[in-house]
């Protein structure tokens, strides 16, 4: 696997070695983006922040990996988490920070002190003085959201905010704040140091009615049945699930996993996880559990969030129970189109993908229901 | 706790890690430790409050000895953690939120812990169980009780 090469301080030595404008030059010409889900520019994201004349910048390691089904960030911190800090270190030096936060999700408590154990011997290895600290968070998945963290750590409710400003301009504590994914991070040395590192190798988190589940390293462009056959599917795999928040299709031997096919379908491929789910389970079901999610963890900032997660739930046990009428379908379609199209964030705007996709992919099953 | 508020405080310097050192000690994070915990660091009790009732895995009541949290993301629900959910409600007469009478376990039903090559799976104080099944589930809660 290409992540769990190590670069062994080499990449911090050569980085320190060189401007920060040639590190940024760089990674943008060897294309690393975020691994987090958006998809942005790693090198346009650090080139803001290092651009911002400011004494504190700050540095945030996003460890709040929530996405149900999304476990590839903890396979990197369990192994092979020296280049994820190698990764923080050379980020701070591009962008001029000297403090960096490990936004470190609750659930993984379990890695906290090896993590500690593993940061003191690097730094002292490296020599700088940059500080690294980790900051366990308390369960909440909206604070995998990047104003959410910084509201976070900042000790306030970790509810996200409208950008502008962004946090590369004015983040944690209205510092010039760059916040990248654990996977970003612990690509940044390899970007550097590997002449042939590839950008299109992804960690793929596999799940759900699978004999072999776990993480694979793929390229994205992998077929659909190509990554089922790693996985070794339990039962006849009848869907695949992006995660709760990226959406569900049909499972298709032939479809291209990549962002722009699973985009066009509707789905969001984010964080490159994928669930299968076999014939036994009723899409409406799934439906119910994923609504469940989003009631649970919405914040209560906006309302279409607020409300109309819990309103969509309440449909879907409706629909689940038997106890909906074909009018209720049309209801929960329109209802889930106005939480896209005006909730506050990205949980909001995401929390419906799954029962669209699943109406158009899935529509009969709902239908059974409501007769 | 007073005497010893003033030492975290200082350590720990930002609320969430200071809210989550008061929850390791006391189990939960009482009114009178918010009192004190505004009042020595300046920011109004009703903002501790927001941040300590914010998050899952903090609390503002006592929790019991044992605490878990069941994950029933679809990972877990494909591979039948309803199932399980249903066995612990019954072994220990409670539902999500609750804590038994005799104040050993309390429950929270949640979202993914993470451990989806391994489901189901649940975290009992922070420590993962994984693969489980009925009998499993029985012998850890019968292991927590001995």
């Amino acid at each position: 696997m290409q992540i769990l090469e190590k670069t062994g301080m080499k990449a911090w030595n050569k980085a320190v070695s060189m401007k920060p404008d040639d590190i940024i030059n760089l990674i943008g010409e060897k294309k690393l983006i975020g691994r987090g889900g958006a998809c942005f520019p790693t090198a346009k994201k650090w080139g803001f922040a290092k651009e911002q004349e400011s004494d504190d910048k700050y540095l945030i390691c996003n460890a709040d990996e929530g996405e149900p089904g999304t476990f590839k960030d903890k396979f990197i911190m369990e192994n092979n988490p020296e280049n994820m800090i190698e990764g923080i270190l050379i980020a701070c030096y591009t962008i001029g920070a000297k403090q960096a936060y490990i936004y470190l999700r609750r659930e993984y408590r379990y890695l906290e002190k090896g993590l500690k154990k593993i940061i003191i011997g690097m730094i002292k290895k490296s020599g700088t003085d940059i500080n690294i600290e980790i900051i366990l968070g308390a369960g909440a998945y909206i604070c995998g959201e990047e104003t959410a963290i910084i509201n976070s750590i900042e000790g306030k409710r970790g509810e996200p905010y409208l950008k502008p400003p962004y946090p590369a301009v004015e983040g944690l504590f209205s510092k010039p704040t760059v916040i990248d994914n654990v996977e970003t991070l612990a690509n940044v040395p390899l970007v550097m140091f590997d002449e042939n590192w590839n950008p299109d190798l992804r960690l793929f988190s596999l799940s759900g009615n699978l004999k072999k589940p776990g993480i694979y390293e793929a390229e994205v462009g992998i077929t659909m049945g190509e990554l089922m056959k790693m996985g070794r599917p339990d039962g006849k795999i009848k869907a695949v699930y992006f995660g709760c928040a990226g959406g569900c299709m049909s499972f298709k031997k032939d479809t291209k996993v990549d962002y722009d096919v699973i985009d066009k379908a509707g789905c969001m491929l984010g964080s490159c996880t994928v669930i299968a789910v076999n014939e036994k389970n009723s899409i409406v079901d799934m439906a119910a559990v994923i609504a469940k999610f989003f009631e649970f963890e919405s914040c209560g900032k906006c309302t279409p969030c607020r409300e109309g997660t819990m309103r969509i739930l309440a449909l879907l046990e409706k629909i689940s129970l038997g106890y909906a009428k074909p009018k209720d379908i049309e209801l929960l379609e329109e209802l889930s189109i106005v939480i896209r199209d005006s909730a506050l964030c990205g949980l909001g705007k995401s929390s419906t993908t799954h029962v669209l996709t699943a109406l158009s992919n899935f529509r009969n099953e709902f239908e059974e229901k409501c007769r | 706790m007073r005497g010893e508020l003033d030492k975290i405080i200082d350590e720990k310097k930002l609320l969430l890690p200071i809210l989550t050192e008061i929850q390791d000690r006391e189990g939960y994070i009482s009114e009178e430790t918010v009192r004190e915990v505004a009042k020595k660091i300046g920011i109004p009790m009703s903002k501790i409050f927001g941040a300590a009732t914010f998050y899952s895995f903090l609390t503002t009541k006592p929790q019991g000895k044992y605490v878990i949290h069941i994950c029933n993301s679809p990972s877990c629900y494909v591979n039948g953690s309803m199932n399980l959910i249903k066995v612990i409600e019954k072994e220990l007469g409670i539902k999500s939120g609750e804590t038994t009478d005799d104040g050993l376990f309390t429950l929270h039903i949640g979202s993914c812990i993470g451990c989806c090559d391994n489901a189901p799976a649940m975290l009992i104080n922070d420590k993962e169980h994984f693969n489980l099944n009925k009998k499993k589930v029985k012998e850890i809660l019968d292991r927590c009780r001995s």
